[in-house]
């Protein structure tokens, strides 16, 4: 699990154009870029997006193997970046800087937990098409519609979980309230290598859950802002 | 976008390997001493005299340097972690002596010990020494608490020429802006 002393410590430029947009979800949808030559990235890793002097950092969900380059976005409706990105279309180009970041899976005799709410699953996504399997995956959603890549994770995951917000009477494979009460109330005691990917408010309540129910567990984060 | 998580709030923090440690443990004691350096060193930066230019960029590289030990100093040896980090090799400490040899070229021969004075951007040499000392100690300390001697004896390495580096630099701004070395009269 190395890259390139030059990947995170002095980003090269790239030039890419989308290939196509699938929708996710409302306000969620996958954009698929072509891959630049000579582009690597280990699983986990982002990319900067670039328009004009205002950037964004993305993780992506494809494979370091895969031959596009795929990145899950939430658009906000004021934001600077997104609205123009989702309403992207076939051959559109950006330029972007990368790979950024260390979340990157370290294997390990402990069992790795994944938490992400929302698009924080994409870094999973990726980590699961390289081969990573046999984790615990608990992913925070509004609605069952917001599963992305359910499908992978099924296989991947030994134990895959819906986290739903409120709480709604779940189905197979979901569970009624959020993903830190999932920590806090049914995940068993254990040794554990946590990676958490998602909004902040979120990693500070699941880390000060785990110092709590897990002293000695190892924490990866990964904060989208 | 807010810096703050509020994770440490209750006295902990995740090393880069991802170890949960106390905010007192001997590690983030030794990387917060190279972080205190790193800003010392912006502040000498920041004085320095307009005729040494060169000094500028000589000091933003030691402050990246001093972002790649303080990763090293951030994670735990042997851990998958370490595999990332970029590593210390002897060319920075290499880089020191020659920036060394460069100053102490111009400098009287030392006669005994002087006084931690002088120009303003001298001053702040040597509390940077200072520190770079009590981060030296700390290294050493964790080193034998832990049992590692590598990859933190390159980290000993440039900490040690560091320290030999601001001692001389000090002395080489006082030269440069005609302040003379005090000697202790004892």
């Amino acid at each position: 699990m190395t890259f390139p002393d030059k990947g995170s410590f002095d980003p090269s430029r790239y030039k890419t154009a989308v290939l196509q947009r699938r929708q996710l979800s409302p306000g969620t949808v996958q954009l698929d870029m072509v891959r630049p030559q000579g582009f690597e990235f280990t699983a986990g890793q982002k990319i900067r997006l670039y328009r004009g002097d205002v950037s964004r950092d993305y993780s992506l969900a494809s494979a370091p193997a895969a031959p596009l380059l795929s990145i899950c976005l939430r658009i906000v409706a004021k934001g600077v970046l997104s609205p123009m990105l989702g309403a992207a279309k076939k051959n559109d180009s950006f330029s972007f800087t990368g790979p950024h970041g260390y979340f990157v899976f370290h294997p390990s005799n402990r069992h790795a937990v994944f938490v992400a709410t929302g698009t924080g699953i994409a870094p999973f996504a990726s980590m699961c098409r390289s081969g990573v399997s046999g984790v615990t995956l608990l992913h925070g959603v509004r609605d069952l519609k917001q599963r992305y890549y359910a499908e992978l994770f099924y296989q991947s995951a030994k134990q895959y979980v819906a986290c739903l917000g409120s709480r709604k009477s779940p189905g197979q494979g979901t569970y009624p309230g959020r993903v830190t009460d999932f920590l806090a109330e049914k995940l068993p005691p254990g040794d554990y290598d946590f990676y958490l990917c998602g909004r902040r408010e979120m990693i500070r309540d699941a880390t000060l859950i785990i110092d709590d129910r897990f002293s000695g567990a190892r924490i990866f984060t990964e904060i989208f802002y | 976008m807010k810096i703050y998580t509020g994770s440490g709030d209750r006295g902990k923090t995740s090393l880069f390997s991802g170890e949960r440690v106390s905010k007192g443990d001997l590690r983030i004691e030794a990387y917060g001493d190279v972080d205190e350096l790193n800003a010392m060193l912006g502040a000498l930066a920041a004085t320095t005299p307009p005729e040494a230019p060169e000094l500028g960029g000589e000091i933003r590289r030691i402050q990246s340097d001093l972002f790649h030990l303080g990763a090293w100093l951030a994670t735990t040896p042997d851990s998958p972690s370490a595999g990332m980090l970029k590593k210390l090799s002897e060319d920075a400490a290499r880089l020191l002596e020659v920036d060394i040899d460069r100053m102490e070229n111009g400098l009287p021969a030392l006669t005994g010990f002087i006084l931690p004075a002088g120009h303003r951007a001298a001053a702040w040499a040597h509390v940077a020494r200072t520190i770079c000392r009590r981060a030296e100690r700390r290294v050493v300390v964790l080193t034998e608490r832990e049992n590692h001697a590598e990859p933190l004896s390159a980290v000993l390495v440039y900490l040690n020429r560091l320290s030999d580096y601001l001692f001389v630099l000090s002395r080489h701004i006082n030269r440069i802006a005609g302040v003379e070395d005090i000697l202790w009269n004892p």
